[in-house]
């Protein structure tokens, strides 16, 4: 995948410089952390064979909460900015707790918990935008999506959101890697009653990767919300269906076990690559009159060209599956050795 | 090895200590069965207690118990003396008592370290990071212990099940277990591996390490056992030491009883029909030779072998679940080469499979679904579910076979095993078979309901279909078959007409040894 995602950057930047530009480069950072951070979040859940359907829906109540609480702007009650960050990542902390709890002790399926989160949270958020849009105003919050460090003709180079991205990729490798609780993520998804059997507390486990999922998603709305400074009902749609398509292109299987955090932040960076490559993408020609044109993309491709991606992806990656499997077959011993003769004791 | 023994009785001292495991009186109900009733066993340090019994005897149950899987209705536990209760994994865990389970339990996306300290991991939170290089050491030197030459950090998805089972034996060492369960451990092992396996058991008993091995293989439990006990139905149905087993007594333990005629229906003396099924060298998947054999019509044909002899496998290529890799197969003299079982039902040979839960039906669904299930897709009216049909259908089985229902609406999975096992036959005698597998027909099924199976059996046969039985069994394919093939590793060992049908001969068929009498291969 890494592979595929050089070769994707490499035509792009041949068929438009502008690719390599700073401010496209600088924006599409931007675009791959703040999905990275909540794609990371919701591969913990994957990783154990679950899965979180809410967190799209979560990206946009924390945004809601923030303007809600700490705007000065019409409808805000104007509280302080710390507030309502606090506020917003406390809400979304405890809704994924819920989630995790109803997953674990009431052995309900994830999809159908996180499905009835998804919808419900989203309702929450429209019924306190009132179905319009509350505006950040001048919050300094605005600083942190825009700003950044190095400043360079008037443009950061590094925007603040990849730092937060940096900060969650450390602390997700050590979590998922070095820690005992990442053995245990593994273990689960790899093999359940093995883990049960084992001794593990997988329910506690498992409660704590819908925590972690639905705080991820909160660090990603306060991201999105200095980012897109109007709040509304909107924010985030959809957002858990990229999450699970980079979390898949970064090479997790959806059955659990499996995946890196390298990976994810690959797969999280495809996503992004794709879509604003499909904006930039172009092939000067000439035509008939010998005068130089365009050819680009119909930017109404977007979801037939992701969509295909993410199925090239699977099918490959099964693919491999399958092959290696069969050469483990062909590879065990077919012809077990003669019966034991009597045996001495 | 025996020096041990003689050692023990020579010191006094040992002998009067309490044993290292004391289980008394331990009962266990589930719905409908009387799993364990009052057993009682004793384990000693340093000793291998072979605990044997058909399936069913309460053998897996009795020792999810211990493993603190399953709480017990009634009975006590007590290691070295002190009673102890055992809810949950953990406890077990903590007393010292490691469970290996028939299905390995390991995940298959870790490596071998990591699978050896998975839930032991030394770390004091969740949040502490592993020390790998400390893991990795331990793990060789646990690794070397149960003879295993491989790095710790190979993953276990590469391994065979030999050394699998190695890796949970060096699991069970690395928290000090002192009581160690194998739950059929050699079932799915080649020669050689059990070979290493009893090398290893030998020298844990050597370490001091109490070891209950539950086993079918007759040759393995003489060969290993300090002691052997039996389980018959739930209870304790004897003990035996080294010394005093033999095969004929642990047979007749595990029995319990003179084979009864009674028991089975008469057999009317199948008039040797034609061929329905020709099976040559049929080569199953992982099987090293081709079996060939044939079944006639009216005729019921016994398949006997051990646990992981290949039968299931064999039935399932015949049925089209996992195609033959090479072999012929005729069904009433035309090709038949099944690559999926719609092929096979399509030309009227069917399974009622072994699991019959998992394969054999729809446990959600109602009888007149379930038996509906293979034959209504053929019965539309403009391409609609013809329920009317459905009804017949469902009617007319439950009749035949006297399902104890209180309608065809029932869902079957308020039924009981015999009930439900009904309802598999039914569905498939509704689409007339020619041949009909049955992978142990009356596992998990009460005497009374056995017996009504049979009487079916008996029937199907004489309106002159081919049946294939498959059983664990003996007293069942002694009682039942007119013909017995039995496997042993995969290969065909022999074929016993039914006046040659002995459980000795049987038993030493199935155990490997050599053919006695009767012919070979068909």
């Amino acid at each position: 995948m890494l592979g595929a995602l050089c070769a994707v950057c490499v035509v792009l930047a041949i068929s438009n410089p502008d690719f390599v530009g700073q401010s496209n480069v600088v924006n599409t950072l931007r675009q791959i952390s703040m999905l990275g951070i909540f794609a990371l979040g919701s591969a913990f859940v994957i990783m154990t064979g679950g899965i979180d359907l809410s967190v799209g829906s979560l990206v946009g109540l924390t945004g809601v909460i923030i303007a809600k609480v700490s705007s000065q702007a019409s409808g805000g009650l104007g509280h302080s900015l710390p507030l309502g960050i606090a506020v917003a990542l406390a809400v979304a902390l405890l809704i994924g707790l819920g989630q995790g709890l109803l997953i674990t002790r009431l052995k309900l399926q994830p999809f159908i918990v996180t499905l009835g989160g998804m919808l419900l949270i989203r309702g929450v958020s429209q019924t306190i935008v009132q179905g319009g849009t509350l505006s950040l105003g001048t919050s300094p919050l605005l600083r942190l999506s825009n700003g950044g460090l190095f400043s360079h003709n008037g443009d950061p180079l590094i925007p603040y959101p990849m730092l937060m991205f940096l900060a969650v990729i450390a602390v997700g490798t050590y979590l998922l890697h070095f820690t005992v609780f990442g053995r245990y993520v593994y273990a689960i998804g790899g093999n359940r009653d093995a883990a049960e059997y084992s001794g593990i507390n997988v329910k506690k486990v498992e409660t704590l990767t819908y925590v972690i999922s639905a705080g991820l998603a909160g660090v990603a709305g306060v991201a999105y919300a200095a980012y897109i400074g109007q709040m509304s009902q909107q924010v985030g749609v959809a957002y858990e269906l990229y999450a699970i398509a980079a979390v898949v292109l970064g090479g997790c299987s959806l059955r659990g076990g499996e995946g890196t955090v390298l990976g994810i932040v690959i797969g999280s960076a495809m996503m992004r690559v794709i879509d604003n490559g499909i904006n930039m993408f172009q092939i000067p020609y000439e035509d008939s009159d010998g005068i130089p044109r365009l050819w680009r993309l119909n930017p109404n491709w977007t979801f037939v060209i992701v969509g295909a991606v993410i199925l090239l992806a699977v099918v490959l990656d099964q693919v491999v599956h399958i092959v290696q499997a069969a050469r483990r077959v062909r590879a065990a011993p077919t012809a077990p050795p003669p019966a034991p003769a009597e045996r001495a004791s | 090895m025996t020096e041990s023994a003689i050692e023990r009785a020579a010191n006094p001292e040992q002998a009067s200590r309490p044993p290292l495991l004391a289980m008394r009186g331990i009962s266990k109900r589930f719905p409908g069965v009387l799993a364990l009733s009052g057993v009682s066993l004793e384990l000693r340090p340093g000793e291998v207690l072979a605990l044997m019994g058909e399936n069913g005897a309460g053998k897996s149950t009795l020792m999810k118990v211990l493993g603190g899987v399953l709480v017990p209705d009634g009975g006590e536990i007590a290691i070295d003396g002190t009673p102890v209760v055992l809810a949950g994994v953990r406890a077990a865990k903590r007393h010292k008592i490691a469970l290996i389970h028939q299905e390995l339990m390991l995940a298959p996306n870790l490596d071998i370290a990591s699978n050896i300290f998975l839930g032991n991991e030394q770390g004091r939170s969740l949040l502490w990071p592993i020390n790998r290089g400390e893991m990795n050491r331990r793990a060789a030197a646990l690794l070397e212990r149960v003879g295993l030459a491989l790095p710790p950090t190979t993953a276990v998805s590469t391994l065979t099940t030999g050394q699998q089972q190695m890796v949970e034996v060096a699991k069970a060492l690395s928290v000090d277990c002192r009581i160690i369960v194998m739950d059929e451990p050699t079932s799915s092992l080649a020669a050689a591996e059990s070979e290493e396996l009893f090398s290893i058991v030998r020298k844990l008993r050597a370490d001091g390490i109490g070891i209950i091995y539950i086993s079918h293989r007759m040759e393995e439990v003489l060969a290993l056992a300090d002691r052997i006990s039996v389980l018959r139905d739930g209870r304790n149905a004897g003990e035996l030491s080294r010394d005093e087993a033999s095969h004929d007594k642990i047979v007749a333990l595990m029995v319990g009883r003179e084979l009864s005629t009674a028991y089975f229906p008469p057999k009317t003396a199948a008039a040797a029909g034609e061929v329905v099924l020709d099976v040559r060298d049929l080569v199953v998947p992982g099987a090293p030779a081709g079996v060939s054999f044939d079944a006639r019509r009216g005729e019921i044909l016994g398949f006997a072998g051990l646990v992981g002899s290949g039968r299931t496998e064999l039935m399932e290529a015949i049925f089209g679940v996992t195609p033959a890799r090479s072999g012929s197969m005729t069904v009433e003299g035309r090709p038949f080469s099944p690559r999926r079982p719609r092929d096979a039902i399509r030309r009227g040979v069917y399974l009622a499979p072994e699991d019959r839960k998992r394969h054999g039906l729809v446990l959600p669904m109602s009888v007149a679904e379930n038996t509906s299930l293979p034959s209504v897709g053929e019965r539309t009216r403009f391409g609609l579910l013809d329920r009317s049909a459905e009804r017949r259908i469902a009617e007319a089985e439950v009749a035949r076979l006297r399902v104890k229902t209180p309608s065809i609406q029932q869902k079957v999975v308020t039924l009981s095993g015999g009930n439900q096992q009904k309802v598999v036959l039914g569905k498939w005698l509704a689409m007339s078979p020619k041949v009909l597998i049955l992978d142990e027909p009356t596992r998990g099924i009460d005497v009374g309901a056995k017996a009504e199976i049979y009487r079916h059996m008996a029937e199907l046969s004489a309106q002159g279909i081919a049946i294939l039985m498959v059983s664990s069994d003996m007293e069942e394919v002694i009682g039942m078959s007119d013909r017995v093939i039995v496997l042993h590793e995969r290969r065909l060992k022999g074929v016993l007409a039914r006046a040659e049908l002995t459980q000795q001969r049987l038993a030493s068929l199935m155990t490997g040894q050599a053919a006695v009498g009767g012919e070979t291969a068909a």
